[in-house]
């Protein structure tokens, strides 16, 4: 596997769609590729956010820390992005990661990342679209549960 | 030093100065001599006036002497009758009489230039060593306006023309004026008339141009001045440079930097047209002299009252005259130029800014411990604007103890912790401890029994352990074993000098007085210390990173290669194999550089080091050889294609081009041109850029780079031309890399890799921090945690131990203090650096390591008091002494009045 899979999975992801591919490729050569273990953490719910992950081959349930013990609220595959949140509000993870089995991912620094969005407007753009697409998939949700 | 620089001189190297002079004198006859053989060589033999009565032959070396008649003589004393010889042997003999004394001349002249050159450097030397040690003795109120910097321009650079101006200073008036003196008689001799004329002439020169050179002094008093503050003012912005950069006053410090330089500039023009002026006129005035000779010397001979011979010696010997002279006045304005360099360097050094003669090496007496009444009477201190701190203070406490000196948020704990170190003599008046003055001790007793420990750490460049042992440096043992001759010729100069008869090689470390039976325990000692102020994990990391010698660390270096093996098990049996991927000689690493592959090694010289292994001949040489020269250039064509198309766009300087890409902000353009002449004529690459282009893969790591550039078979290409490196550089008997040894220990790699052998792979998550955890327990394992914090200890700490964090600096700076068991430790802020649980434990600390010391520590508030056995405060300049009424006694020294006074309070 090499620096043009990784971009290819990365086009996949749609906050990545609209991006241009050399700006993908640059991304991608700034990541680390990572294998975890299967049971392996991602990152645990509660733990400063410092990167995103996008999963290249595997799969990775979501936990959630309750009284009760972890609860597994959804499973990641291919392609799919985690912890991106984290890293643009700057909050701790709220949720933890974890590899169901043996798994690939991409690890996009948090301040790599960062300076990615500050250096190209047009990055910036594509990821803004793609928050408010969903924050208007949210208030759809929102709508048709309190019309419910 | 002495006022005038001439008694310096003179106080410190008559004795050579007079052997020098003396054999100037010797050698002036010898002088004579040869100005007045070409006067007998024209005159006897040329024209023949030996032979003027027509005598065939005519006396050759004969030495006699007429006795002047006033001596009762009219006689001829004749020592030698001569050879007789004809008129060309004659003319040869005397020839060669002539070239025998430009040899003997040049003799005199080459010994007088080595004797006077040696004289002068031995008095620069001592000159250097006591301005060296005036900077010891600067008083603490001197520091706060001398520049570092200035003072080492001072007495590394503005000395040098006085060293030089030394060995001149007696010899060169007294060998160039009997010169000029005799050249002056002979033309005297010769005819009076043309002597008066060149005396005259000589006369003029010498008033008029001294006085002319005036105004040439004191502009190179200012220049002097000027260049000094220049070289303090650009040490200034470099030790502040972080300022600069956080309020961007680069445009400001540019502007600052060169309106120096203009003014230097300025005045630099103002001496060259000065200097070059008189210099024009001081030639005019050498050649006026040849004139009048010409015309006045040649209207004589024509006239018959003088002869040919005598008027091409005259001519001859004022040919010799103005060197001498020019050089008498070169001397006369070096003198007083160098006369003010020195006034100005010892201006610098005042009296006045000084204090007492160290007398650091004083005898034992009095080395009592510290203990016992401390008491203090009558103190009064006054702040820097004569405000006053203390009035009439007074405390006692009974020594050891422990004693907390709470800031009453003024200076007063400061300072008064400043007096108990004696770091700081401005107060008024008593303390003693016991029977003793503490300001009357001798730096001998307070250096080794006192130990201040202030808000900045200071350290000094080289490793930890160096920093750690300095406070135990205070006197050789005279253990050394050195060459006898060399030590003799080592410590008879430095006799000579006036400078140190000590070796820095000698053992200075007592061993011995810390309990240490040698190095290895004062380690342990040093490695506990630092353990205890919280600082054993980071020696440990800097073990890790360090290197070994095998020679040092013997045992270290022995049961490594078993750690590795045993680290190999590890990995095996845990499942950790793929976190690490180790060195293999017949297999490619991934996690490796392409560079590190094909070496196999660590390289030592900068010639294998980085993008220079592209250059270095060797290395292309076995490149060549093994056939994979252009594989290389076309890996680093795609890198530079790839580069230059990823991270285009981004500014140049961007954090991410440091970062990441293998080509360096300032060099895309340059790439982007190679590849374009690629693009047009394909194969065709000028040598430069092959070099270039060979230089980008060097550092590619497939597995992190990822770019795809490696297949199996160009590894196995790769790992085949490691063979051939190797071979091409032990044929060269190249010392450049030093290959890596599965059985065998790599001491130009860190001990990590030495350790792990191989590289933790960048592809298995967290593989980092679960090898450094495995690494730990080997290590522990095999209990050689302590040989390497060992090699932690020779971790190199920087200047001013920048390469270490602030608190970092603190421990040591603590542990520096508390490695020479002083009876006294003052601590005034040097735990600032800590949060507060931190100091909290390390003050702790040091109340449980000087329960039978006493410690002094300043505090801001009373939150902490109680844990000490005295607090002392300060209130409205008064000093308050509390007892903490619940302190335990202490059991080496239990208060022999404490019962007694609760007694009298019950009764």
């Amino acid at each position: 596997m090499t620096l043009e899979t990784e971009v290819q999975s990365l086009r996949q992801v749609p906050m990545f769609r609209d991006v241009d591919p050399a700006r993908l490729k640059l991304l991608a050569f700034t990541s680390e590729r990572v294998q975890f273990a299967g049971g392996q953490r991602f990152f645990s719910q509660g733990d400063p956010s410092d990167a995103a992950y996008v999963i290249l081959d595997g799969r990775a349930n979501v936990l959630l820390n309750t009284p009760g013990g972890d609860i597994q609220v959804a499973e990641l595959g291919s392609n799919a992005l985690v912890g991106e949140m984290g890293i643009l509000s700057d909050t701790p993870r709220s949720a933890t990661i974890m590899a169901a089995e043996p798994t690939t991912a991409l690890r996009i620094d948090k301040r790599v990342f960062l300076e990615l969005l500050a250096q190209f407007p047009q990055m910036s753009l594509a990821i803004m679209r793609e928050l408010a697409k969903r924050l208007e998939r949210t208030n759809a949700q929102l709508v048709a549960q309190s019309s419910s | 030093m002495e006022k005038s620089l001439f008694r310096y001189i003179w106080t410190h190297s008559k004795r050579d100065q007079m052997i020098v002079c003396a054999v100037v004198l010797a050698s002036l006859p010898f002088y004579f001599m040869s100005l007045d053989l070409p006067r007998q060589i024209v005159n006897q033999a040329i024209q023949g006036e030996a032979f003027r009565d027509g005598n065939p032959t005519a006396p050759f070396l004969n030495l006699s002497f007429d006795w002047p008649g006033w001596l009762g003589g009219g006689g001829t004393w004749e020592i030698f009758e001569g050879f007789q010889v004809s008129r060309v042997g004659l003319l040869m003999g005397l020839s060669f009489v002539f070239l025998f004394f430009v040899i003997v001349n040049g003799a005199f002249k080459y010994w007088i230039n080595v004797a006077k050159g040696v004289l002068g450097e031995r008095m620069l030397r001592r000159m250097r060593f006591d301005l060296f040690a005036m900077v010891l003795r600067f008083t603490p109120e001197a520091l706060r306006t001398v520049k570092s910097s200035e003072t080492a321009t001072i007495i590394k650079d503005e000395v040098e023309p006085i060293g030089g101006f030394i060995g001149d200073a007696f010899i060169t008036p007294v060998f160039l004026g009997t010169q000029a003196i005799t050249a002056l008689v002979f033309i005297m001799v010769q005819n009076v008339w043309l002597g008066m004329i060149a005396l005259s002439v000589i006369a003029v020169q010498f008033t008029i141009i001294p006085r002319l050179r005036r105004e040439l002094l004191r502009l190179g008093k200012q220049r002097q001045l000027a260049s000094r503050q220049l070289a303090g003012r650009i040490a200034e912005v470099l030790d502040g440079i972080e300022v600069v950069h956080v309020h961007n006053a680069y445009g400001w410090e540019r502007a600052e930097i060169g309106h120096r330089l203009f003014n230097l500039f300025s005045i630099r023009l103002k001496i060259y047209n000065r200097k070059f002026f008189v210099k024009a006129l001081n030639n005019f005035l050498a050649q006026l002299t040849p004139f009048f000779f010409y015309a006045i010397g040649g209207y004589f001979a024509l006239r018959g009252t003088l002869d040919i011979g005598q008027l091409v010696a005259v001519i001859a010997a004022y040919r010799e005259l103005p060197p001498p002279l020019k050089e008498l006045i070169d001397w006369d304005q070096q003198r007083l130029d160098v006369q003010v360099k020195y006034d100005q360097v010892t201006q610098h050094f005042a009296e006045d800014r000084l204090g007492p003669m160290l007398e650091a090496r004083e005898a034992a007496e009095a080395d009592q411990p510290l203990i016992g009444p401390l008491v203090a009477e009558d103190i009064r201190i006054a702040g820097s604007h004569g405000d006053l701190i203390v009035e009439g203070g007074a405390f006692a406490v009974e020594l050891p103890a422990s004693v907390a000196l709470i800031s009453n948020g003024g200076a007063a704990a400061s300072i008064l912790a400043r007096i108990l170190a004696r770091r700081s003599l401005e107060f008024s008046g008593r303390i003693r401890i016991g029977e003793r003055d503490l300001t009357q001790l001798p730096i001998a007793v307070t250096g080794r029994r006192i130990a201040y420990a202030g808000v900045d750490p200071i350290l000094f460049p080289g490793s930890i352990r160096d920093n750690l042992v300095y406070g135990l440096r205070s006197k050789p043992l005279g253990r050394l074993k050195e060459d006898r001759q060399e030590m003799d010729r080592r410590i008879a100069e430095a006799l000579r000098t006036g400078n140190p008869i000590e070796s820095i090689s000698d053992q200075w470390v007592d061993y011995e007085r810390l309990g240490a039976k040698d190095e290895n325990e004062l380690d342990r000692i040093l490695l506990d210390l630092l353990d205890k102020v919280g600082m054993g994990d980071t020696i440990y990391l800097f073990g890790l990173a360090g290197r070994i010698d095998p020679e040092r660390h013997t045992s270290l270096a022995e049961r490594l290669v078993e750690a590795r093996h045993r680290l190999r098990d590890t990995f095996q049996s845990n499942g950790m194999a793929d976190l690490v991927e180790p060195f293999d000689p017949v297999r490619y690493n991934t996690q490796a550089t392409v560079a590190e592959n094909l070496l196999f090694g660590v390289p030592i010289s900068d010639e294998f080091k980085g993008r220079n292994l592209a250059e270095n001949a060797q290395f292309r040489g076995a490149m060549d050889k093994a056939g994979i020269t252009d594989d290389l250039i076309h890996m680093g064509l795609q890198i530079a294609e790839t580069m230059t198309e990823i991270f285009e766009g981004l500014p140049p300087g961007h954090s991410l081009f440091e970062q990441f890409s293998f080509i360096g902000a300032d060099e895309v353009t340059e790439f982007e041109a190679i590849l374009r002449r690629r693009g047009r004529d394909e194969g065709s690459l000028k040598r430069e850029d092959r070099t270039r282009l060979l230089s980008l893969p060097l550092a590619y790591i497939e597995a992190r780079h990822r770019l795809g550039l490696l297949d199996e078979a160009m590894m196995g290409r790769i790992v085949e031309a490691r063979g051939l490196v190797r071979e091409v550089l032990e044929k060269a008997e190249s010392a450049g890399v030093e290959f890596y040894d599965p059985e065998g220990i790599c001491a130009a790699a860190p001990l990590r890799d030495n350790l792990l052998f191989g590289r933790v792979s960048y592809q298995v998550a967290n593989a980092r921090a679960r090898v450094a955890e495995a690494v730990a327990a080997v290590v522990r394992d095999l209990d050689l945690q302590e040989e390497v914090e060992r090699v932690g200890l020779e971790y190199q700490v920087g200047t001013a131990g920048r390469l270490l964090s602030p608190q970092e600096r603190a421990s040591v700076n603590l542990v520096r203090c508390l490695v020479k068991r002083p009876d006294i430790l003052v601590i005034d802020g040097a735990l600032a650096p800590f949060d507060e649980a931190r100091s909290q434990q390390l003050m702790q600390l040091l109340l449980d390591l000087f329960d039978q010391q006493s410690l002094f520590m300043v505090l801001p508030n009373d939150r902490q008091a109680g844990a000490f056995d005295v607090q002392i405060r300060f209130r409205d300049g008064q000093i308050i002494t509390n007892k903490t009424a619940a302190s335990a006694p202490r059991p080496s020294s239990p208060e022999p009045n404490a019962p007694q006074r609760i007694a009298g309070e019950v009764a």
